[in-house]
C-alpha cells in the first residue's frame, strides 16, 4: 500500500482537499463569528442610544419615566436583555427589571463606547458600556451617565455550535465522498498503466508478434508503450533467430540422418555382397561425416554465441595470416584453376589487433568460399587498406555473385543463396555465419558488395594494432609451418610467399 | 505398382530406388524439381514420394500445378521439414500423406502401400480372390493355404491385378505400372511374366483365375 501510486495519489488528494476545506471551514466559521457578533454589538449600540436619547430629554435628574412601550422588552424577569444606568462613579441610577436583584459589572474607564463580554445569571451575555453627558447642566462629574445595555448570547452562541458542527460534518462527508472520488480518479488515472501491463502479459512466447495497441494511449505514456514495443521487437527478431536456427539445424541434420537410416535399413533387408555392403558403407560414412563437420561448426557457432570463447588479443599480421590461410587452400585453389593475388607488402604493415587462431579461420572460411563460388580459371585479388586505426582487408573474386536481396542474409545461419541446397558446392551455410561472429567478437565487421555475375567483395574491417612497428621484426623466420600456435606477444614475422 | 521419387538428395533417392525396386515396385526418380514436374505430369505412376526443398523448381509448385492440371496420383510428401504448419500446408495443397526425415523404410512401405490401396476396393493388407491370398505386407501369396513363391516381378504383377481384380488391365497399363520408364513399352515382356504367373497360380488348379481377354489384356477374376 505504501508503495502503490493510487495510495501516493490519493492521501496526497486527501491532504489537499483537506487543508482546503478546513482552511475554507475555519474561514466561513469565523466570518459568521464576525457577523453575528456584529449584529450583536450593533443591536447593543443602537439600544443604548435609545435610552441616551430618552436620559438625556429627561429632566429629572433621578427619575426616569420610561414609557412602557420602551420597556417593554426589559420587564420581564426573563427577558435576555438587559440595561443598567449608573453614574460616573459607579453609582447606579436605574436598572431594568430584567436584571433583577443583580447588577451589572462596571469597571471605570476613559473611551466613550466599549463592548465586554461576561457571565450573567450563568449565561454568557454581551455588554456594551455607553458614556454620555447630559448637556443642560453644567459638566459636572454627576452629569457623565454611563449607559449598560447587555443581552444574553447563547442562543446565537449554540447556534454558532451547531454551524460548527455541521459544518465540520459536512467537512467530513465532503472528505468521505471526494476520497472515494479521487481513488476513481487514480484508478482511471493509472488505466492505461494497467493495460499496458496487462497487454504485455499477453505477449508470451507463443505471440511475441503481439504489440501494445497505441490508440488509445495517453500522451504520458506513449513513451513508455514505444520502448517496450522496440524491446518486443528485437525480442522477437532474435527469438524467431533462435527459432529459425533450431529448426534449420534441424533440417539440415534431418537429411544426412535419413540418408543414413535408409542406406542401413534398406541394405540389411537382406544378404548382400561385399561390394554393394562397401558402396552403402561408403555412403553412410559421406553422410556422417557432413553431420559430424556440421555438429562441430555448430558447437563453434554456439559457443561464439554464448561468448564462450575466449579470444587471445595480440598483435597479428594480416598478411601473415592470410599467407597462411592460402598455403592450406592452395590444393583447393589449384584444382579450380584460380589465380589468387596477394599484395606484396612488407612484414608488420598490416597489424590488427585480434586472436590469430580466430582470424586463421576467418580468412580461411572468405577464401574458401572464394574459391568454391568462383568461376573454373577465375581470379580471387586480397588487398589492404589502413585507414582511422582500422585495418580493412579486400577479397575479390569473380565468382557467382550474390543477388542484392540476399546481401543482408548471407551471414545468417544455414543461409545459401542456392535455396536447394544444391549439392554441386559442398558446404552446409555456417562459414559466413562463424566469420561474422568472430569478426563481431573482434569489434570489427564484415561487409559485402556482389555483382550477380561478376563476383563479389568480402571487406573485413579489423581494429589496427597498437605501437607494433618496432616489435614485429624480431623473430624473422621462425615458427613459418605452425599454424595455429598462438604467440603472447609480439608480432612474427612475413615474408613467406 | 510404379513409384515415383523426387528428390534432390542423390543418395536418399538412390537408396530409396533401390529399396523400393527390391519390394517390386517400378521406380523413377527425378532429382530436380524441374525433372520431377515433367514426369508426374507425363508418367503413368501409381505414387509420388515428393520432397519439398528441391532446386528448380520447389516441391510444393510441383504438388498444386499437378493438382491444378488434374493428375489424382497419391502425393506423399517426404521432408525435412517437421512444423505442423508445413505439414497442414503440404496437406492442404493436396499432397495424400506427409513422412517427415528422418523415417524408416519399414513406415514408408506401410504408408505407399496404404496409399496404393486407396484407390481400390481393397482396404487391408490381404486381398482374397476365390483361394488365392495375398499378403501385401509380406508379399506371400497362397493358394489353397500353400505358398507359391513369386520373384518381385511376378508379385508387383500379380499385386497389381488383384488390386484390380474383375477389370481388364491392357498389356500397355500394366507395362507402364509395373516398369519405370526406361522400359521398352513395345515389348512383350508382360505376355511372358502373365505366362509365369499361369505356371505358378493357375496351373496345378480347377479354377483358373488369370483370364485373357482376347485384345484387351489381362484380368484377375474370382
Amino acid at each position: 500500500m505504501t508503495n502503490s501510486i493510487k495510495a501516493k495519489i490519493v492521501l496526497f488528494y486527501m491532504a489537499v482537499l483537506f487543508s482546503v476545506l478546513s482552511a475554507f471551514g475555519v474561514l466561513l466559521y469565523f466570518s459568521l463569528v464576525k457577523i453575528i457578533y456584529n449584529a450583536i454589538d450593533s443591536d447593543l449600540m443602537s439600544r443604548s442610544k435609545a435610552l441616551a436619547t430618552l436620559v438625556q430629554d429627561n429632566d429629572d435628574e433621578s427619575e426616569f419615566n420610561f414609557s412602557d412601550d420602551v420597556m417593554w422588552e426589559y420587564h420581564s424577569q426573563k427577558s435576555k436583555s438587559f440595561f443598567q444606568i449608573r453614574l460616573s462613579d459607579g453609582a447606579i441610577l436605574e436598572k431594568s427589571e430584567s436584571v433583577g436583584t443583580l447588577e451589572l459589572p462596571y469597571t471605570p474607564q476613559k473611551v466613550p463606547v466599549t463592548f465586554q463580554p461576561l457571565l450573567f445569571k450563568g449565561e454568557k451575555t454581551r455588554m456594551i458600556n455607553f458614556r454620555i453627558s447630559r448637556e443642560k447642566d453644567g459638566p459636572e462629574k454627576n452629569h457623565i451617565l454611563i449607559i449598560q445595555c447587555a443581552e444574553d448570547i447563547s442562543d446565537s452562541l449554540r447556534l454558532l455550535k451547531s454551524y460548527r458542527i455541521i459544518l465540520s460534518v459536512a467537512g467530513l462527508i465532503i472528505m468521505l465522498i471526494s476520497s472515494s472520488g479521487g481513488f476513481l480518479i487514480a484508478r482511471k488515472g493509472l488505466q492505461p498503466v494497467k493495460d499496458i501491463s496487462r497487454a504485455i502479459s499477453r505477449i508470451s512466447e507463443s505471440n511475441l508478434s503481439e504489440r501494445i495497441v497505441m490508440t488509445h494511449i495517453p500522451a504520458e505514456l506513449k513513451s513508455l508503450a514505444i520502448a517496450f514495443n522496440h524491446t518486443f521487437d528485437s525480442l522477437e527478431k532474435s527469438f524467431n533467430r533462435q527459432k529459425q536456427f533450431v529448426s534449420d539445424v534441424s533440417h539440415e541434420l534431418r537429411t544426412p540422418l535419413a540418408v543414413i537410416l535408409s542406406q542401413s535399413e534398406i541394405t540389411l533387408r537382406k544378404q548382400r555382397s561385399a561390394a554393394e555392403y562397401q558402396e552403402v558403407l561408403a555412403g553412410i560414412f559421406e553422410a556422417s561425416q557432413l553431420m559430424s563437420h556440421m555438429v562441430q561448426k555448430l558447437l563453434t557457432l554456439a559457443r561464439l554465441g554464448a561468448d564462450k570463447v575466449e579470444l587471445r588479443f595480440e598483435p597479428v599480421d594480416l598478411n601473415e595470416v592470410i599467407s597462411d590461410a592460402l598455403r592450406i587452400l592452395k590444393p583447393l585453389a589449384l584444382q579450380r584453376a584460380i589465380a589468387i593475388e596477394l599484395p606484396d607488402i612488407r612484414p608488420g604493415a598490416c597489424m590488427v589487433s585480434g586472436d590469430r587462431a580466430a582470424l586463421l579461420e576467418v580468412f580461411m572460411n572468405l577464401i574458401d568460399n572464394a574459391i568454391k563460388y568462383n568461376v573454373t580459371s577465375g581470379k580471387i585479388a586480397i588487398a589492404f587498406r589502413r585507414e582511422q586505426g582500422a585495418v580493412t582487408t579486400d577479397i575479390t573474386d569473380t565468382g557467382v555473385g550474390i543477388p542484392e536481396n540476399d546481401l543482408d542474409r548471407v551471414c545468417d545461419r544455414f543461409y545459401r543463396v542456392d535455396k536447394s541446397r544444391s549439392k554441386k558446392i559442398d558446404g552446409i551455410g555456417l562459414g559466413l555465419s562463424i566469420c561474422d561472429d568472430i569478426v563481431k567478437l573482434h569489434g570489427g565487421s564484415i561487409s559485402i558488395r556482389s555483382q550477380l555475375g561478376k563476383g563479389s567483395t568480402v571487406s573485413v574491417r579489423l581494429a589496427a594494432a597498437q605501437h607494433v612497428e618496432n616489435s614485429d621484426l624480431n623473430e624473422k623466420g621462425q615458427d613459418h609451418g605452425n599454424t595455429s600456435v598462438q604467440r603472447i606477444s609480439g608480432g612474427r614475422s612475413g615474408g613467406r610467399t | 505398382m510404379r513409384i515415383l521419387i523426387v528428390e534432390d538428395e542423390k543418395r536418399l533417392a538412390d537408396i530409396l530406388h533401390k529399396g523400393l525396386e527390391e519390394e517390386g515396385y517400378a521406380v523413377d526418380v527425378a532429382y530436380n524439381g524441374e525433372d520431377g514436374l515433367f514426369m508426374a505430369q507425363n508418367e503413368p505412376s501409381d505414387l509420388i514420394v515428393l520432397d519439398i526443398m528441391l532446386p528448380i523448381v520447389d516441391g510444393m509448385i510441383i504438388l498444386t500445378t499437378i493438382r491444378k492440371s488434374g493428375v489424382k496420383t497419391p502425393v506423399l510428401l517426404l521432408t525435412a521439414r517437421d512444423s505442423v504448419m508445413d505439414k497442414v500446408s503440404g496437406l492442404d495443397s493436396g499432397a495424400d500423406d506427409y513422412l517427415t526425415k528422418p523415417f524408416l523404410f519399414e513406415e514408408l512401405l506401410a504408408r505407399i502401400r496404404a496409399l496404393l490401396r486407396r484407390n481400390s476396393e481393397i482396404r487391408t493388407s490381404t486381398i482374397e480372390i476365390a483361394d488365392l491370398v495375398l499378403a501385401m505386407d509380406t508379399h506371400e501369396v497362397r493358394r489353397q493355404g500353400s505358398l507359391i513363391p513369386l520373384s518381385a516381378r511376378e508379385y508387383a504383377l500379380l499385386e497389381f491385378l488383384a488390386l484390380h481384380k474383375n477389370k481388364v488391365q491392357s498389356r500397355t497399363e500394366l507395362t507402364e505400372h509395373l516398369y519405370d520408364y526406361h522400359f521398352d513399352l513395345d515389348s512383350n515382356v508382360i505376355d511372358v511374366f502373365i505366362n509365369r504367373l499361369r505356371n505358378k497360380i493357375d496351373s496345378d488348379f480347377e479354377q483358373k483365375l488369370i483370364v485373357t481377354v482376347r485384345g484387351a489384356g489381362y484380368m484377375l477374376k474370382d
